[in-house]
């Protein structure tokens, strides 16, 4: 790569590099700035000193932090798991050529289609205790039965779990299905000849070759769901009991509701550690894969 | 036999796959049908009483066309934004040595990893200073900065695919660098140009919390600040906000049956490696 | 010479420009930018807007609107009062902001311009919650209290009188429903979501035995004391999945308002605004056949109902106060207070509403509820109340969902951190 190459392919960066640094570089940093400070907005007469690492120190010995943390574990771990699982059977569904393909996609479609606080709302409508769809398709008109989701711990966190996969798992189809295009037909036309079968074929020859597509979706859909907000925020604001208090709806109760702006800020530095952990750990751990795309 | 059976299989799954997607929605949506005391029916009732009151309602009293068309502009614009950087960045990180491109991918992904609530207010501040609050670029710059991340890295994955040799000949036959990018490798990059895309799009077609901060002009508001301003005090129309959900997905989808043959086309032939 | 005569003549031609750009400006009518939610019945409001613009022809009033969720528009408010933002005059404030904006600087005084005579014309709740520390910082707009409905038909149907205690709504209830049989049907509808709403209607149980979360005398912490705890674990013990379903632990207004128009409820607890709604064919079964009164209590003590409502502040930024305050004034001027009344059924804070026999030919009702309006008790009136409130939604919540919750523990957890945030809000006072 000669010099003038070079330069060439960094000056193609720096209208990015600048978007970046503005509008999301800028303010993590005065998010940084912020957390060592004791800030309440709505007590501006104690002044905003300097106090270190008192707030990651009391966020370490906080319940509520602490709670919220396994809370936000949970819900990762699961909507991860299960939305990576239904997007690699929707892609492969999409991915068949056969009548009316259009209108699966078209149905796939849907849960994107609506605002995340849209399919919330409409979730809550459907999980509804009283009138809830979701009741009346497994108990009828037995109302005596109908399940309580939203009013039972574990039951919200559920339900939220259950509207997430919903609405992301599309998410993790089109990432997969990006893999899926790019492995030529011919390779599969091969093994039919050699008398391969379905599962043989899908065994030794997609699941290697889309394995950078699923790393890419895992990488991205758990960053995704330890900033989980929207869903928790429309569905249960957190209850019963704090069940469904996931870390970035903590933060912003604490930021935005109680004005504790340098304690709110120290959390969502913690969860962006916690992410960024993550992503070093998955680049290594997979080797470097996920970003060269392998063949 | 077995064909039948294969068939019979792979019918039941696609089947699945569909009622997966359109059940919940379907259940939901009913409602924008029925009458306001039909909506919360207990117990409930599957078929709505053919009443357009609540559409009536959306569109007249609510303005949810409105909330549509701002929500087309700025997450349109966004991807248009994302789109054009995107490629030209992941292009770079394609081409550039190793080692660098990984350091410099990592920088840019970091940025998307930070939680969005604590960044939502200094990007607040940065816009009143620039005077955009309630503007549509207030909303298309920041969105575009939330959705570079994921699209710079979908793409410079798939540009490493493309062999360096496409480019190199471009150049012998007299081409500069920039020309070479523009007409030979843009054009193969549709695949990955329409996956970064679409999920560049729907991000910002569901982004909520920045929105909020940011619009409060009634005419420049987007569709999730638009469908929260349905709920009154104490109140939540059920009703309007299905039919609501209705009419913004019905475009959408609609659209897609219409151009999926061209979105497939297009996707194949980027699958052959030159 | 030539040149110095020309650059004169420039100058002045300039000058008288500008100078005639700034009396035309003068002239131009002064904006004012109204943030609000989206109410309930835009047409009204629009109506009142219009009417002020004839009478104000100085004045432009450009509204913005926010969400009418509590919490969500208290974002977006402070947002720009914390960045003393000059681009909101007028803002709404929910009943129990007051203390906070007042004290973090962001809400006009309006002591001045509202002195204690005008005060006196409005209802004691609200004004008093917009009273901090000698001044006066919002101009109640409408107020909301908490009131107890119930079936009428019902009642009579079983020759009941409406019950004064809770125990005496229980066994009425359970009377009722073994008559009824009716497999839905439950005793008792309200609010006990882990939100805001979640507190008033604690609160009433709590005020209604005698007991408090701050004593308003001493400035002490008493959520610790037998009163209030005996009123959490009765709510534990005979109203969550007993009178009320399960599942009311995740309603707000409109859930358990649906359950109640539907039907399946035989009482219920909410704001004035859901007579309107419960007595409208439209939307409910049960129209016509509701009677409304205060709140029970607990044998020996009396009914307590928490205050509601929202107040219009001013920016102490803005750069338009006095058309701000002519904006607020007229809007919260006898003829208006009467037009949200009778048309968006919004209770008015001035006492001569609840006089003026068109009023009250319209709504009658409006004197039934006046008693329970002018006793409505107001949240703790604290800057740091949004911190008490959270420590209070968390233990109730907690407390009522699970139950074999220790209440008397985790009382007097709450109490200590409600003490360590009070005494934060105390050291401003140095």
């Amino acid at each position: 790569m000669t010099r003038k190459d070079q330069s060439f392919f960094l000056t193609l960066l720096v209208p990015v590099i600048l978007v970046l640094l503005l509008f999301i570089a800028a303010p993590i940093g005065q998010s940084i700035f912020l957390s060592f400070h004791r800030i309440i907005i709505g007590l501006p007469q104690l002044k905003t000193p300097f106090v270190g690492l008192d707030n990651y120190q009391q966020l370490l010995t906080d319940p509520v932090a602490r709670h919220s943390f396994w809370i936000t574990i949970i819900f990762v771990a699961t909507t991860t798991f299960f939305e990576l699982l239904i997007g690699l059977f929707l892609a492969l569904m999409i991915h068949h050529h056969f009548p009316g393909r259009g209108a699966l996609r078209a149905c796939v479609l849907i849960p994107w289609a609506i605002p995340t606080v849209v399919a919330a709302q409409m979730w809550r409508f459907l999980l509804n205790d009283a009138y809830g769809m979701v009741n009346y398709a497994v108990f009828g008109s037995e109302t005596s039965h109908y399940i309580p989701w939203l009013a039972q711990p574990a039951t919200a966190l559920v339900a939220i779990i259950i509207a997430d996969i919903w609405k992301t798992s599309s998410f993790a189809a089109l990432l997969i299905l990006a893999g899926l295009q790019v492995i030529p037909e011919e390779i599969y036309q091969a093994a039919k000849v050699d008398g391969a079968v379905v599962w043989r074929r899908f065994w030794h020859i997609t699941w290697p070759l889309i394995r950078p597509a699923l790393l890419v979706a895992l990488l991205f859909r758990t960053i995704d769901a330890f900033r989980v907000f929207d869903i928790a925020f429309v569905m249960t604001q957190g209850g019963p009991a704090d069940a469904t208090n996931v870390l970035q709806l903590y933060g912003y109760k604490k930021m935005f509701v109680e004005g504790w702006m340098g304690y709110g800020s120290t959390l969502s530095v913690c969860i962006f550690i916690m992410v960024l952990g993550l992503a070093i750990i998955y680049v290594r751990m997979v080797g470097r894969r996920l970003l060269e795309a392998s063949v | 036999m077995r064909i039948f059976l294969k068939k019979l299989g792979f019918f039941l799954c696609i089947t699945l796959a569909a009622i997966f997607s359109l059940a919940p929605f379907l259940l939901f949506v009913s409602s924008a049908f029925k009458t306001q005391t039909q909506v919360t029916a207990i117990p409930p009732q599957w078929l709505p009483a053919g009443s357009l009151e609540f559409f009536h309602s959306a569109i007249a009293r609510h303005g949810i066309l409105q909330y549509l068309m701002n929500s087309t502009i700025v997450a349109g614009t966004a991807t248009l934004v994302t789109i054009s950087l995107g490629t030209l960045t992941g292009y770079a990180l394609a081409r550039l040595p190793r080692r660098l491109a990984q350091m410099i991918l990592m920088g840019i992904l970091a940025c998307a990893m930070f939680p969005q609530i604590a960044i939502a207010g200094p990007i607040w501040r940065f816009l009143r200073f620039m005077g955009w609050l309630n503007t549509y670029q207030g909303l298309i710059l920041p969105y575009a900065a939330l959705t570079l991340p994921l699209a710079v890295w979908i793409l410079s994955l798939f540009f490493r695919e493309m062999p360096e040799e496409l480019e190199s000949a471009a150049r012998v036959d007299g081409c500069t660098r920039l020309g070479a990018l523009m007409r030979v490798i843009l054009p193969l990059s549709a695949p990955g140009v329409f996956t970064a895309a679409i999920l560049s799009f729907i991000y910002a077609w569901n982004e909520f919390f920045l929105a909020l901060l940011i619009m409060t002009d009634p005419l420049k508001q987007t569709m999730p600040v638009g469908i929260a301003l349905f709920q009154g005090e104490h109140t939540i129309p059920w009703g309007e906000i299905a039919a609501a959900s209705f009419i913004t997905t019905a475009p959408l989808v609609l659209m897609v049956l219409l151009f999926q043959r061209r979105i497939v086309t297009g996707l194949s032939a980027g699958a052959i490696k030159g | 010479m030539k040149i110095l005569k020309s650059t004169i003549i420039v100058f002045g031609i300039v000058g008288a420009l500008c100078l005639g750009a700034q009396l035309s400006r003068a002239g131009e009518p002064t904006t004012i930018v109204f943030l609000t939610w989206k109410p309930n019945q835009p047409e009204v409001w629009e109506g009142l807007f219009q009417r002020f613009h004839r009478n104000n022809p100085g004045v432009r009033v450009k509204v913005q609107v926010g969400p009418h969720s509590s919490s969500e528009y208290h974002a977006i408010v402070t947002q720009r009062l914390k960045n003393k933002d000059t681009s909101v005059d007028v803002f709404f404030m929910d009943v129990i902001w007051p203390p906070e904006f007042a004290n973090a600087g962001w809400a006009l005084d309006l002591t001045s311009r509202f002195p204690d005579p005008e005060q006196n014309k409005y209802l004691r709740g609200p004004i008093t919650a917009n009273r901090y520390q000698g001044g006066i910082y919002g101009m109640p707009c409408y107020l909301g209290a908490g009131l107890f409905y119930y079936r009428k038909d019902l009642l009579n149907k079983y020759d009941f009188e409406p019950p004064l205690s809770w125990e005496e709504m229980l066994t009425q209830g359970q009377a009722i429903l073994q008559g009824e049989n009716d497999a839905e049907l439950r005793i008792y509808s309200a609010q006990f979501k882990q939100y805001e709403g979640l507190v008033c209607d604690m609160m009433e149980f709590i005020w209604s035995n005698g007991g408090a979360v701050i004593d308003n005398k001493t400035g002490q912490v008493v959520l610790d004391e037998s009163a209030a705890i005996e009123a959490v674990t009765f709510v534990r013990d005979h109203i969550i999945g007993k009178a009320a379903p399960r599942g009311a632990i995740n309603y707000e207004e409109p859930e358990s308002l649906d359950v109640f128009i539907q039907g399946k409820a035989v009482f219920h607890r909410n704001w004035p605004y859901a007579w309107a709604m419960a007595n409208d064919p439209k939307k409910s079964k049960i129209a016509g056949k509701i009677g409304v009164g205060p709140l029970p209590s607990f044998q020996g003590q009396g009914s307590a109902s928490t205050l509601g409502g929202w107040q219009f502040g001013i920016n102490r930024y803005s750069k338009h106060p006095v058309a701000a305050w002519q904006f607020i004034r007229f809007m919260t001027s006898h003829d208006n207070q009467k037009i949200l009344a009778m048309e968006a059924s919004l209770a008015p804070t001035r006492r001569s509403v609840y006089q003026d026999p068109e009023v009250l030919k319209k709504m009658p009702h409006l004197k039934t509820f006046l008693p329970a309006f002018e006793k409505a008790r107001p949240r703790p009136l604290s800057p740091v109340y949004p911190m008490i409130s959270q420590e209070l939604q968390r233990f109730f919540s907690r407390a009522i969902v699970d139950r074999r919750s220790d209440v008397s523990e985790m009382a007097k957890a709450t109490s200590a951190r409600i003490e360590k945030i009070v005494k934060l809000g105390t050291m401003i006072q140095k």
